[in-house]
Formats: structure tokens, C-alpha cells, sequence
């Protein structure tokens, strides 16, 4: 290998041979209940995706995650264009639109609990409270962006407000929304397993609840390790489309 | 109405005041959200759910209520402790990787894969390791603050314009002089978004182990009142929780413009 590649990525190589063999000995010297090392962790996956167990459960939490989210994005980006464009709605709103943004949406949980009970419904009210909020935020603040000049040009060519919403809001605003598609991601999935621990145990989070309640610490951290390929692709994904739709931001 | 109070570009738009522009709308927004609020949980939902004006005649009770008090210095201590370690160890992390290469390198992945975990997901695992006490609650709270301080702090120290390194380099300033008197300064503002992060997802934190370990806080107030219905009670800690959040935002950029001023990267329109 040249010496230039091989210095490029050796600090990367050694930090995750290192990383790997630390999880590997703290997990074999430390008691099963504790810490489970690497090996364990990925045989207890291999079993738990034979079994069909993974499988169903990652469904469960897939369709969880998709329709709270799909919501989010469905009501956050109408309203927020609608709040760029409407100035006096938004200048009414706004204040309540950031409290809301700052609340952990946590709190409410065990109210949604006590008044939806244990459904589905409830499950997809909590991630679609987590998503939102960064999506709306980031339509807002990127339609309010457009120069005011593309819109009177548009006005002067006599555009109706439903041409001027196709053919200028929404295509320069996509790529703001998309940024808060990415920020949303994290905090739906963190609202998907607070839904799947604290409302009826479903999915990802009742495969780690269940473990960790049979002393089973390989198949928790199996399911964390699952979490985590989650959370990393769906991250990027939303970095892919924020790049895809924003090809003229820097 | 004096104009002096005014922001520049409102005084520019006068004579229509700030009053009827701003403030009538927001009252009117408010006073709706209330009213639609009310009216709903009275035609629809059973008597124990939390509407307005009950929240507003629990308030007086809760917060003389000591358990309350309890609770809400419990749940602070340890989100203030949980944010001095972050800030700690993640300023010294961020500045190593972003300041070193091959440090960021070798732990860039590690970071930013931490900080990619829904950090909800360690609550079995930090019982299990430091039981049902307080110190699962402060480690979820570490947890959960610390690698956005570290992400910021490296994008800070990362971005330091390099004349003003070669500077310090040709006057013969020491690395770690160097380090505390340009690199620290000029990241400042990447560490303030870092905390301000930091601060929700401590709360967030703090609330979703006291759930889970069911330990005095505020999240178990607000999770023990809403289970013996008492809605009304519990929606007064939620209140509380948001008042925390949005005041540390507040406080955060206020220190950003008040000690930063020099600082523009996410100014607002208006």
C-alpha cells in the first residue's frame, strides 16, 4: 500500500481494532449480566435474526417510525409554508411554535398513556410530536429566506398563489425542509423506542426490554447495535436528500 | 410607546406600532390555543384530563408543595451536575479532534456514531450497570449531553481561521497557550450551540430515566400524578420543564449576542 494512503487510514483501522478488542475484553472480564463482549453480542444477532425474532421486531418499528414520521412531514411542511407566507399567523404563532420546540416532548408521554391507552395511535402521536418540530422550524426560517424579488416577479407575471407555491415556494424551500428531515430523524427514533418502552412494549424496544429483563445483556446490546445501524443509515439518508434537493446551497 | 425600545428595522417600518403588529396577534393566538383547549377537553374528555383553568388553580397548590420542590431540585441537580461533566470532557474531546488529525481520525467515528444513538436506547443498560439509583439518572444524563458538545466543540476548534494560528506559531506561543487563548475563544460560539443542545437533551434525559427507574424527579412527579389522575397536577411539572428549556435557549442566545457580538452565523431575518 502507498505510505500515504496507509498513514491516511491507520489512525482509523487501529481506533476500531482497538475499540472492537476493548468491547471484546471488558465484556469477557467483566460477569455475563454486566457487559457482553463483541462475539456474544453478534451471535446473540445471528440467533435472534434466525429465529425471525429481528425480523418481526424490526417491522413492528419500522411501520412505528414510518407513519409518525411520515406525519410529521406530511403536517410540518404544509404548515410551515403556510406560516412563512401567511406574515401575521406567523408573527401569532411563532412564540408558541418555539416553547413547544424546547419542551421535552417526553413529559407528555404519560399523559398520551392515561388518555389513548395502549395502541397503536398513541405510539405514532408520540414520534410524530418528536419529528415535527424540526421540520416546521427549518420550512419556516427557509421559505421566510426567499428573496422577496423572486416572489414579486412571479406577482408581476400575474402568478396565481397556487402556481407561485409550486413553481417558487416549495422547490426552494424542499431543501430547508430536508435539512429538517435530518434533524428529525434522531429525535423520531428516540421517540419511537420512548414510545416502544414507556406505551405497550413493541419492536426494537420490547426486544431490548425483554433481554434486559432476562438477564440476556448480549441480546440488549444486539438490539442497541440494530438501533444504531438504524439511527446511522437513516441519518445519512436524510444527508443524501438534503444534498439531493439543495444542489445550489453550498 | 418610546422608539428607542424599538429593533431598527420595526422603527424603520413605523408609524404601525410593534403593539398591533406583534403583540395583539401573539395575545390573540394565545388566548385562542386556550379557549380551543378548554372547550375541547370539556365537551370531550373525561373530567381528570388536564384543561387550562384547572392547571391554572393547580398551580398555586404545586409549587408550595414540597414534594414538588423535591422533585424539581433533584431533577436539576442532576442535569446541572450531568452538563458540568459534558462540558468537561467534551470541551477537552472536541478540542482534540479538532485540533489534532489524528485524533479526529481515529475517533471521529466513534463520536459521531454515539451521537447518532438515540441515547433512550442505554437506559437498560445504565440500571443494569449502576442499578435503580440516581447515578443511572446523572450517567443518561452525561450520556446524553456529551457528544454534542464534543461534535460542536470540534467543528469550532476545526474551523479556526489558520492565520490566526500561524500567528500564534510565529510568535513562539505553546501549543496549549495556543490551544486556551485562540482556539477556546474562537469556538466559543460552536460550544454555546453545542450546550444549548446539550441542555434539552439533558432534560430529555433526566426525565426518561426517572420514568424508567422511577426515582424522585420531576419526571416522576409528572409520571405519578398522571397516573393517580391527576392531570392537572402533573401538567404544571411539564409546564415547569418547558420554562426550563425555553430559558436556557433564551439565556444561551442572549449570552451569544451580549459576549459574541462578533459572531453572525445563524442571524435571523428579522
Amino acid at each position: 500500500m502507498h505510505p500515504a494512503t496507509l498513514r491516511r487510514h491507520a489512525p482509523l483501522t487501529l481506533s476500531l481494532i482497538a475499540g472492537l478488542a476493548l468491547w471484546e475484553v471488558a465484556g469477557r472480564s467483566t460477569s455475563a449480566a454486566f457487559m457482553a463482549p463483541v462475539s456474544a453480542t453478534l451471535e446473540r444477532l445471528r440467533e435472534l435474526a434466525l429465529s425471525g425474532e429481528l425480523t418481526n421486531q424490526l417491522i413492528s418499528s419500522a411501520t412505528l417510525f414510518a407513519t409518525g414520521f411520515a406525519l410529521s412531514v406530511i403536517v410540518g411542511m404544509p404548515a410551515g409554508l403556510l406560516l412563512a407566507r401567511a406574515r401575521i399567523l406567523r408573527v401569532a404563532v411563532e412564540p408558541y411554535i418555539v416553547i413547544l420546540y424546547a419542551t421535552p416532548m417526553v413529559a407528555l408521554i404519560p399523559f398520551i398513556l392515561s388518555m389513548m391507552g395502549f395502541g397503536f395511535a398513541p405510539k405514532v402521536l408520540v414520534v410524530f410530536l418528536f419529528a415535527v418540530f424540526p421540520i416546521l422550524y427549518n420550512t419556516i426560517e427557509g421559505a421566510r429566506s426567499i428573496r422577496p424579488e423572486l416572489i414579486e416577479v412571479a406577482r408581476s407575471f400575474r402568478s396565481s398563489e397556487w402556481a407561485l407555491w409550486r413553481e417558487v415556494m416549495v422547490p426552494y424551500t424542499l431543501s430547508f425542509t430536508m435539512t429538517g428531515v435530518r434533524q428529525a430523524v434522531g429525535r423520531g427514533l428516540v421517540g419511537m423506542v420512548a414510545a416502544e418502552f414507556f406505551l405497550s412494549s413493541t419492536g426494537l424496544g420490547q426486544l431490548i426490554m425483554g433481554a434486559s429483563q432476562n438477564f440476556d445483556t448480549a441480546g440488549v446490546f444486539a438490539a442497541i447495535l440494530i438501533i444504531w445501524i438504524l439511527g446511522v443509515a437513516l441519518t445519512r439518508l436524510g444527508f443524501m436528500l438534503e444534498r439531493r434537493f439543495a444542489p445550489w446551497r453550498e | 410607546m418610546s422608539s428607542s425600545a424599538l429593533a431598527p428595522s420595526a422603527a424603520l417600518r413605523a408609524p404601525s406600532s410593534r403593539f398591533a403588529d406583534v403583540v395583539v396577534p401573539r395575545l390573540a393566538a394565545g388566548l385562542g390555543i386556550v379557549l380551543i383547549w378548554e372547550a375541547t377537553v370539556r365537551a370531550f374528555a373525561p373530567p381528570y384530563v388536564a384543561k387550562p383553568s384547572g392547571i391554572l388553580l393547580a398551580i398555586p397548590r404545586v409549587i408550595v408543595d414540597p414534594a414538588f420542590l423535591a422533585a424539581t431540585g433533584s431533577t436539576l441537580a442532576a442535569v446541572a451536575q450531568g452538563l458540568a461533566i459534558a462540558i468537561v470532557f467534551g470541551t477537552a474531546l472536541g478540542l482534540l479532534i479538532g485540533r489534532s488529525e489524528v485524533a479526529d481520525r481515529a475517533l471521529r467515528h466513534y463520536v459521531n456514531g454515539f451521537n447518532a444513538l438515540p441515547m433512550i436506547v442505554i437506559l437498560p443498560l445504565v440500571t443494569l450497570w449502576f442499578g435503580y439509583t440516581g447515578a443511572a439518572r446523572l450517567a443518561t444524563t452525561v450520556f446524553a449531553a456529551l457528544f454534542s458538545i464534543v461534535v460542536n466543540v470540534g467543528d469550532g476548534a476545526r474551523s479556526v481561521p489558520r492565520e490566526y494560528i500561524e500567528v500564534a506559531r510565529s510568535f513562539r506561543s505553546p501549543r496549549l497557550k495556543t490551544l486556551g487563548d485562540i482556539v477556546l475563544p474562537s469556538a466559543m460560539p460552536y460550544f454555546l450551540s453545542g450546550v444549548r443542545l446539550a441542555v434539552g437533551r439533558a432534560l430529555i434525559g433526566a426525565v426518561v430515566a426517572e420514568f424508567f427507574i422511577a426515582i424522585g424527579g420531576l419526571g416522576y412527579f409528572i409520571l405519578f400524578n398522571s397516573r393517580s389522575f391527576r392531570h392537572d397536577e402533573a401538567f404544571v411539572g411539564v409546564l415547569l420543564l418547558a420554562a426550563f428549556g425555553v430559558g436556557a435557549d433564551a439565556l444561551i442566545n442572549w449570552s451569544t449576542r451580549r459576549f459574541l457580538p462578533w459572531y453572525r452565523r445563524d442571524e435571523k431575518g428579522e
